[in-house]
């Protein structure tokens, strides 16, 4: 699979996830990557992704640099 | 017509563009042609107890054509007297009262022989001194040079000394050979510096002859390290002054130094915050008239913006050097290639398959014509393809549409150590 084909992968189950209505809810980054902990709306069900590409990295640390912006 | 006038800490010339201490500038004869020719100043080449020198001196390098790309030196500071070089900088600050000329200045590292030479130089009449603590060779090795410039605390003290009886500017020019060059720099500022310049030359091994064995230059068989400048020093003497420019601690004029060749040279290292340029080895190459292509290219590059004069783009770019924390991480550019222009030589898809990420692919078209494309997906916007492409137009670095809002490193960490504290209040 091709880095940009890998990215993908992981921009949809991180998409799939932050539309089920979850949080990042901490990051643990790690010689593979980045181990990404979402937190579902009701507090209590945790899931994590391993994100390897870089481009997926980035897009996971966008969306937490938006989640925690002060909403309007 | 711009105006090309600078004032660097109270030193006025009538253009930028200054002989730089060395070679050129040995002699009042060679100053005196220079000035004729429309240097706006000149460092007159080091003073100091009289050297011996050897030869061979000098040893260049050439690259794929380019005569002098590099340009190597062993020569030490001036051989000849001092009350030589004060009658002819007397005789020439005369004959051209409105150029500037600044003594570059070496000595022991004592505070008596400074005070001696600052004050023999200035009854002359010059306009700014220039404390040489750059020289990487010979010198040095008597603790002279760059090896009193590498010790932030002796290029203090020493500027020290020199101010404790200067009338008149002093600059403080600065080795390379050093990590971090704005400590050097920020102990000059602490000294009482009114200006610095930047880059003395560089530690260098010009060649080995593969015959003899022998170094080049040598001498009689043996070789030292030389001190490197020329167009190849450019990009390092850039950054040196870039670095100093923005640093918050230094705020002096800089005079830049290091590969200026040509008009545009010196205009980049004034958008980079330097007052003026120096150039030594554009003019050992090409004659003392290069200048006139200097002036008439700054000249004609400030009335294309419409800027009235040279003064008002000084450290234009400054702002827009930082760190590398400070990049955006989402910014994207991406190849795109012409088939219009592209000869196919593949040298691009040669070194992005062999050396960067396998993302330009060698297609046929319906008519069996041969044509490389990018697969803009996989493309990470090196711009290794452009690099290496021998022709002008034929890959293009354009800007990919934005996806995500900007993001910088510093930006992304700052958000995961407070994204690391929600977690650690969580577990509690």
């Amino acid at each position: 699979m091709s880095d940009y084909q890998q990215f993908l992968d992981e921009r949809d189950k991180i998409d799939f996830l932050i539309q089920k209505g979850c949080q990042i809810n901490s990051v643990r980054e790690h010689l593979n990557g980045a181990s990404v902990d979402f937190l579902h709306p009701n507090g209590n069900v945790t899931e994590t992704l391993l994100i390897g590409t870089a481009n997926g990295r980035k897009y996971f640390s966008s969306l937490l640099i938006s989640q925690n912006q002060p909403k309007d | 017509m711009a105006d090309l006038r600078i004032n660097l800490a109270g030193i006025k010339s009538p253009n930028p563009f200054w002989l730089a201490s060395a070679p050129p500038t040995n002699s009042g004869y060679q100053v005196q042609r220079a000035f004729e020719a429309g240097w706006g100043g000149a460092v007159w080449k080091t003073l100091g107890d009289p050297i011996l020198n050897v030869t061979s001196r000098f040893a260049a390098i050439s690259f794929n054509g380019q005569r002098v790309a590099g340009f190597n030196n062993i020569e030490l500071i001036t051989d000849r007297p001092l009350d030589v070089n004060l009658k002819e900088i007397y005789e020439t600050k005369k004959k051209f009262p409105n150029h500037a000329i600044i003594a570059s200045l070496m000595v022991e590292p004592k505070q008596e022989k400074w005070h001696e030479i600052v004050k023999r130089v200035e009854d002359v009449g010059v306009d700014g001194l220039e404390l040489n603590f750059g020289c990487p060779h010979g010198m040095a090795e008597r603790g002279m040079g760059s090896a009193s410039g590498q010790v932030p605390a002796l290029v203090e003290r020493q500027t020290y000394w020199a101010k404790e009886v200067a009338k008149t500017p002093v600059i403080v020019k600065l080795t390379p050979n050093i990590t971090d060059i704005t400590a050097t720099a920020e102990a000059a500022c602490n000294g009482g510096a009114d200006a610095i310049s930047m880059i003395n030359t560089i530690n260098s091994l010009m060649g080995v002859d593969l015959d003899t064995w022998n170094t080049v230059p040598h001498v009689a068989g043996k070789g030292a390290h030389g001190g490197y400048c020329g167009p190849a020093v450019k990009p390092i003497a850039l950054n040196m002054v870039a670095e100093c420019a923005r640093h918050p601690h230094i705020n002096v004029p800089i005079s830049g130094i290091g590969g200026i060749s040509n008009w545009r040279d010196a205009v980049e290292f004034i958008l980079m915050g330097a007052t003026g340029v120096q150039v030594c080895t554009a003019a050992m190459h090409h004659g003392f008239r290069i200048v006139e292509d200097m002036i008439e290219g700054l000249n004609n590059y400030l009335d294309c913006k419409g800027i009235a004069a040279v003064s008002d783009i000084i450290g234009k770019s400054v702002p827009k050097y930082s760190d590398w924390g400070n990049l955006d991480l989402n910014y994207n550019i991406v190849a795109k290639i012409n088939p219009e222009v592209c000869i196919n030589c593949n040298k691009c898809h040669i070194a992005c398959e062999d050396t960067s990420h396998q993302c330009i692919d060698m297609l046929t078209d319906a008519n069996g014509k041969s044509y490389l494309k990018v697969r803009e997906e996989d493309c990470v916007g090196c711009n290794l393809c452009s690099i290496v492409c021998p022709v002008d137009g034929a890959i293009d670095m354009i800007e990919a549409p934005r996806e995500l809002a900007p993001m910088t490193w510093n930006e992304r960490q700052a958000v995961l150590s407070v994204a690391a504290e929600c977690k650690a209040d969580i577990v509690k």
